[in-house]
């Protein structure tokens, strides 16, 4: 009986260790390795200065739920936790949600996207003129401006875009521009990722310049106004993140309708199909190499193939071949791709002289066309499926602005020693597919 | 003579038991001695442990016990401040064992049923990993009829032929996106079998210090005509067309331990085992799915284990002759290589605690608990294939308690 007595106290008594033990260590703990920090930057208050990147502007148009994921609002969201304070963005409101419209993938049939425009819950007052923003601007972001247009001197461009002219009183529309818009906020930290659009509009309009918006900045003038609008920004001793520009080849909207792709839907119906031809810069008509770039809205433009008053098939015979403006022909693109390196050597010299952040997209965006593997997720620079850029086909979808977002966290943290914690790229989606055949 | 003996184990070159999908509950008393026990005739889960003593056990007995199993790991993405934990779930790794033969013989029979593999986690759809794996329930059931026999008074040997029952169940999130921005979703489900064999070989000495060799196979496991459901937007349905089936292979690695048992005093019994557990038949983890498209084609992912090993001590007390007091520690060295760690093995080298008692009310009634700790070591680890990049962090709980009857 005694050895009974002793058996139940120590049964019970193992028991009680066991739970005890259990519950006091059953969660494993992580440890973090240093403390939350802002390190030698202040986050206190935070304004991006760039272009429909910064804005969150996605799928060929600015709207709410873009613009509630552009990479400045969730690199915002992260400093809060070492010191940020709130971060403020011309938000389309909850009626007008859908802002200037944008572009929804409606089916998929056998691979084939049929993309259509949504045009309701807009924000327009007027054809070209959206409803006004008025108040605290953190998220400067305006689609469509370019270095060279933010120093523009008529002051025109302040009316010519309508997301520029969204956001300014009746007063300053005509009287501003971008480099004056942006002065006088107070902030103690940046971001400027600008400088795309003085590329990018040149080779979306087929390497031919039309207006000011397709000019190819000469790189003199880039380097001289990029060092103008650092000097804003710096002007209080702020420090800051610059990020370099993209190669503009790195997109899906230069990568997706090949003149292999044409070639092969014209032998699907014509088997004698033998060259897609193309007009160059300098006016030669050839056949089309795999280097030379059609930009994408081609493929719905409903020209390819068709006969011309003389029965010449469209891209099919050098006597109709693709216009010039339709393609970013190879001497295009090597003096795009010239002009954008130029460019990013201003920009890394730059942010080395004055002591800011790099972050380098231009690397970055070259990772994700050759493909990556970010938390599980697959990511390319294939259209639609490749997860990273929306349905335009150079702007991103919120997983890209997240994947993104993370090299501005990893670049600041680097140059500034502060621990802004990274964001879960996999809480954001990629381009919505419709759930019906 | 048995400090030599002892310095000469503690001296071998660190091999044995790594753990990956192994689960090490196979007997109440050898548990609450971190598992180590080959070369201790105990009872009946000898059968597992080696077959070689099983002649050496003085009574038949049928025991079934239950060791209730909690997988607790956590992940933070590198850079990330938020940690994430599994769900709460819990595995029932359980073991049954039945031993006779005619008293006195020579010889004794045995069969076991127990679950050497298994891995339940369950990180649950939201987690930031769910796109390497949401959730995992692996089991591997072992059917093994044994002989025994005692060829000397010192010396056993015994076999048994081992039939795997497998079931796995394996989720993950695809990454691609309904209109409402969730994320499509992938199960995988299967049951497969697979034989093996286990032997053993038992040596008492003249000082009563015992030895064992025991060599488990590899069981390779394979699994047909699994079903493989994709939840995707009807738009992708023809890339994962719906009814699919897969074929799937795992193989279970084989182990071979030695044991050394060493009376302290006749209450009192060390039991040392060093394992070495050969994973590196686990090279990859290959789904063949009966229909391929464009979007989807066989997976081959990489998982190239290396061999893993373990060292286990307990420590057996009889206190008193109802009353048996136990305790064990233990290290395994993991088989998981860096730029391999998954969450659904989410391996690191770990420590082994363990603590047990044993009451028999009578001769023929004895009742064995335990409570078995793991701690996994944090590992930070970007994985080669899926880029999940973070630490993990892992601490295993398993009471657990049986019954036996011998006659």
């Amino acid at each position: 009986m005694v050895g009974d007595i002793n058996m139940k106290k120590i049964i019970f008594n193992s028991l009680v260790a066991a739970t005890i033990l259990f519950a006091a260590s059953c969660k494993p703990e992580i440890e973090t390795p240093a403390a939350t920090t802002a390190g030698t930057a202040n986050f206190s208050k935070y304004i991006a200065i760039g272009n429909s990147l910064t804005s969150g502007y996605a799928d060929g148009g600015l709207y709410l739920e873009g613009q509630k994921v552009a990479y400045p609002n969730l690199l915002a969201a992260q400093m809060a936790t070492v010191g940020g304070g709130s971060f403020t963005s011309p938000f389309f409101s909850d009626i007008q949600a859908n802002g200037s419209g944008y572009a929804s993938l409606t089916a998929l049939t056998n691979g084939s996207p049929t993309i259509s425009q949504i045009t309701t819950g807009t924000a327009y007052v007027a054809p070209g003129k959206l409803a006004k923003y008025s108040g605290e601007i953190q998220n400067l972001g305006i689609p469509g401006m370019r270095l060279d247009l933010a120093f523009d001197p008529t002051f025109t461009f302040s009316a010519a875009n309508m997301f520029f002219e969204r956001l300014l009183t009746d007063a300053q529309v005509g009287k501003v521009n971008y480099a004056a818009y942006i002065q006088g906020r107070n902030h103690t930290f940046f971001s400027l990722w600008l400088g795309n659009n003085d590329a990018l509009g040149y080779a979306l309009n087929g390497g031919v310049t039309t207006d000011a918006t397709t000019v190819l900045t000469e790189k003199a003038t880039f380097s001289f106004l990029y060092t103008n609008m650092l000097n804003i920004l710096t002007a209080g001793g702020q420090k800051g993140v610059v990020a370099t520009i993209p190669d503009v080849t790195a997109v899906p909207y230069f990568n997706t309708v090949t003149p292999a792709a044409l070639l092969a839907a014209a032998k699907a119906i014509n088997p004698a199909a033998a060259s897609i031809y193309i007009q160059t810069g300098t006016g030669t008509v050839r056949a089309a190499t795999s280097e030379d770039l059609i930009r994408l809205p081609f493929q719905t433009a409903g020209l390819f193939a068709v006969p011309n008053a003389a029965g010449y098939f469209y891209g099919l015979d050098p006597r109709n071949p693709i216009a010039n403006n339709w393609v970013l022909d190879k001497d295009e693109v090597v003096k795009v791709k010239d002009y954008v390196n130029s460019y990013n050597s201003t920009i890394k010299s730059l942010a080395n002289s004055k002591g800011l952040a790099l972050a380098d997209t231009y690397t970055y965006f070259n990772t994700v066309k050759a493909g990556i593997s970010i938390q599980g997720i697959n990511i390319n620079a294939a259209f639609i499926t490749g997860g990273a850029f929306s349905l335009d086909g150079i702007h991103l979808t919120p997983r890209g602005n997240a994947a993104i977002a993370n090299v501005f966290v990893d670049a600041i943290n680097a140059k500034y020693g502060s621990t802004i914690p990274t964001i879960d790229i996999t809480k954001y989606r990629g381009v919505k597919f419709p759930d019906s055949k | 003579m048995k400090k030599l003996l002892l310095s000469a184990v503690l001296s071998v070159p660190l091999w044995v038991f790594g753990q990956g999908f192994q689960v090490n509950l196979q007997g109440q008393k050898q548990i609450g001695m971190a598992g180590a026990g080959s070369a201790l005739a105990l009872d009946e889960a000898s059968v597992f442990y080696n077959p070689g003593a099983v002649s050496f056990l003085e009574k038949n007995s049928i025991s079934a016990g239950v060791n209730p199993l909690l997988f607790k790991s956590a992940f933070k993405q590198t850079g990330s401040n938020i940690t994430e934990n599994v769900k709460n779930k819990i595995a029932p790794p359980f073991e049954a064992y039945a031993v006779w033969g005619p008293k006195s013989n020579k010889w004794k029979l045995g069969l076991g049923v127990y679950t050497p593999f298994g891995g339940l986690v369950d990180w649950g759809n939201e987690w930031s990993g769910r796109y390497a794996l949401t959730s995992l329930n692996l089991k591997a059931i072992y059917f093994q009829p044994t002989l025994s026999v005692k060829i000397t008074e010192n010396i056993g040997i015994g076999a048994g032929f081992v039939y795997n029952h497998g079931e796995v169940n394996l989720q993950r999130a695809l990454p691609v996106n309904y209109p409402d921005g969730r994320s499509g979703h992938a199960t995988l489900e299967g049951t497969g079998s697979g034989y093996g064999w286990n032997a053993g070989l038992y040596i008492k000495t003249l000082s009563n210090i015992t030895f064992a060799v025991v060599h488990k196979s590899k069981v390779i496991t394979k699994l047909n005509d699994g079903t493989a459901t994709f939840d995707v937007p009807e738009s992708l349905r023809t890339s994962f067309p719906a009814g699919n089936t897969f074929n799937a292979e795992l193989p279970l690695p084989s182990t071979t331990t030695l044991g050394i048992g060493v009376p302290l005093s006749k209450s009192t019994t060390l039991a040392f085992d060093a394992s070495w557990v050969q994973w590196h038949v686990y090279k990859e983890l290959a789904f063949d799915y009966a229909v391929n498209t464009s979007a989807l084609a066989d997976t081959r992912s990489a998982r190239n284990y290396r061999d893993g090993s373990s060292f286990k001590m307990g420590i057996n007390h009889q206190a008193s002759e109802k009353l048996a007091l136990r305790a064990g520690v233990g290290y395994a060295f993991s088989p998981v290589q860096d730029g391999y760690v998954t969450p659904e093995a989410p391996d690191a080298d770990r420590y082994i605690l363990s603590a047990g008692v044993g009451y028999a009310p009578t001769s023929h009634f004895e009742l064995n608990a335990s409570f078995f700790f793991e701690d996994v070591k944090s590992r930070q680890q970007k994985n080669i294939e899926t880029g999940l990049d973070g630490t993990f962090k892992t601490l295993v709980y398993a009471p657990g308690l049986s019954l036996t009857y011998k006659w």
